[in-house]
């Protein structure tokens, strides 16, 4: 796991730091209207030691919708989304997930983490297990399955990415696109309500790149809430219903993709997206 | 002589005595008279052919001195090396520390220490009343429960075995922290508690990581068994040197046969678990 790190004293305005303020009203394209967002977090901050990673960040999902996080490293997206999850602790503030307070000291994180579904950038199978094993283990010791139902269960979802034919591959003998749809199958099979996607493909050469953001596609075809990290511009422009540019640990603007691209209000977002596509020539 | 035979008898004698299986026989060396001449002389083989079952004995002891030692080090090694890397406080702290102490102390000097200084009794009575327990529980069987376990065995066990779980627990230790950690998170991120995660996900990769480092300690232990000779116990070197003592002139042949009888225990069982963690390597793993 990255360190998280703050970029600072690179001349950021004032106007910059206001940060979330007026963008957060931006409606997502997708906005079932009247319903309450899936996920809703509120002015969260969080430090390792002394540097503060989060610094205030609240920002609403609603169900369906595909948030993209862009922001320079150190910017605290992995943070955001490893909160999001439980896998670290908060400092303050309060995460939602739909009536359920994730923050809430009564709240078992175990409960939480199975409608939250995590892929990680360093994929993270679990070395010793078979692709099918590695989506048999949560439903037989989380969800108390049969180890018919469970294998069963994970053969669908591995057909669902593509992989029917590996299910008894080990993860050393799969490619790092394999590895990383078996990782996705692995979190769809739990049922989560949200998936969040931690540069899933930023490990990956940009052919095996593609095999990922295709089932991620099918995904966003299929209605899933998503959360993606990422600096897959492609991918953000086709399928996200808004973008959330993080910088320092707030949010400088959010938007409907086609206004962050074209017409950003934030010089340090435009100087971003400038250095991204640069990148990527 | 059949090796499996003599084990068989040794096995068998040391189960009828009617004072306690572990208290080995003390049956008297066999004499034979020695040709008078330089090394290798015919009598001194005959000599220790003639005392092979005695010599069995002897290793049947070192074996099982050698099993309970490396049983109680990973009783008590595995959970040190979890607590070192997943625990905190003072259980951590006190691991740690105990561990550098044993791992700092000749294994001689823990030996005369459980063998002398220990109240030896506790743990014997305790072993003595789970024996019979299991004896009555058995009723009557073709083979004998043993009931009793003589000082000397006990207080061998103990310091070997302790020793052992201060070695093994860092061989545990580094298995366990050279599993990404990435692994864990993305267990707990299925909604696997910590606990489990280890458990389900990094405990059976770290054991087969441990393998070599275990090989490495079960040829320590069991040569290590020998220390016993310091505190009277009738393993193998003590009746090897109960024999030369009784036949001089034939201290090399003796000795030649004894380190045979180490290699050959040392040599099976480092190819048994070369081939068991063949077995159980991951597919594709080059780790």
């Amino acid at each position: 796991m990255t360190n998280p790190r703050t970029d600072d004293g690179d001349g950021r305005t004032a106007d910059d730091r206001r940060g979330d303020g007026d963008e957060r009203t931006a409606p997502p394209s997708s906005a079932t209207a009247a319903t309450d967002p899936l996920l809703r977090i509120e002015d969260l901050h969080k430090s390792y030691g002394a540097e503060e990673v989060l610094r205030g960040v609240s920002l609403e999902i609603d169900r369906g919708d595909v948030e993209v996080l862009v922001g320079p490293s150190g910017s605290g997206k992995s943070t955001l989304l490893q909160c999001l999850n439980c896998l670290t602790e908060i400092d303050s503030g309060h995460i939602y997930l739909g009536d359920t307070e994730v923050t809430a000291s009564d709240t078992d994180p175990n409960e939480i983490r199975q409608q939250i579904g995590m892929v990680f950038q360093d994929i993270n199978l679990f070395a010793h297990l078979t692709a099918r094993k590695n989506i048999t283990l949560g439903l037989r010791k989380v969800r108390g399955m049969s180890a018919e139902a469970a294998r069963e269960r994970a053969d669908a979802e591995l057909d669902r990415v593509g992989l029917a034919d590996q299910a008894d591959s080990y993860p050393a003998q799969l490619s790092g696109g394999q590895k990383q749809r078996v990782g996705i199958a692995r979190a769809l099979a739990m049922d989560p309500e949200v998936m969040l996607f931690d540069e899933p493909t930023s490990a990956l050469d940009p052919e095996l790149s593609n095999e990922v953001l295709t089932v991620m596609d099918e995904l966003v075809d299929e209605g899933m809430t998503m959360v993606v990290v990422t600096h897959e511009m492609r991918f953000a422009r086709g399928a996200a219903s808004g973008i959330t540019f993080l910088a320092d640990g707030q949010i400088v603007e959010r938007g409907p993709p086609e206004r962050l691209f074209e017409n950003p209000s934030h010089e340090r977002t435009a100087q971003f997206f400038e250095n991204i596509s640069h990148d990527h020539d | 002589m059949d090796l499996t035979l003599w084990l068989g008898q040794s096995l068998a004698a040391l189960a009828h005595r009617p004072d306690g299986v572990l208290a080995v026989a003390e049956t008297a060396p066999a004499l034979v008279d020695p040709v008078a001449g330089g090394p290798f002389q015919v009598g001194d083989w005959e000599f220790v052919t003639a005392n092979a079952d005695y010599l069995l004995g002897g290793t049947v002891l070192t074996v099982l001195l050698t099993v309970t030692s490396l049983v109680l080090g990973f009783l008590l090694g595995f959970p040190a090396g979890a607590i070192e890397v997943y625990g905190d406080g003072v259980l951590r702290t006190l691991v740690r520390k105990f561990g550098v102490v044993l791992r700092g102390t000749p294994i001689i000097v823990i030996m005369i220490f459980t063998y002398y200084v220990l109240p030896i009794d506790i743990p014997i009575n305790a072993i003595v009343a789970v024996l019979t327990a299991v004896d009555t529980a058995l009723g009557p069987t073709p083979f004998t429960v043993p009931t009793s376990v003589p000082g000397p065995f006990m207080a061998a066990t103990l310091a070997l075995g302790f020793r052992s779980a201060a070695y093994q627990s860092q061989i545990f230790r580094g298995a366990l922290e050279s599993i990404d950690e990435g692994q864990l998170a993305a267990a707990r991120s299925i909604g696997m508690s910590r606990l489990e995660g280890i458990r389900h996900v990094v405990v059976p990769q770290a054991l087969r990581r441990s393998v070599p480092g275990f090989q490495n300690e079960f040829t320590i232990v069991l040569k290590d068994t020998s220390i016993a000779f310091a505190i009277g116990l009738a393993e193998l070197l003590k009746r090897s040197h109960d024999l030369f003592l009784q036949q001089t002139t034939a201290v090399l042949e003796i000795i030649l046969f004894m380190s045979l009888i180490y290699f050959v225990l040392t040599f099976v069982v480092n190819r048994t678990l070369d081939y068991g963690s063949n077995y159980f390597a991951i597919p594709g793993d080059s780790s």
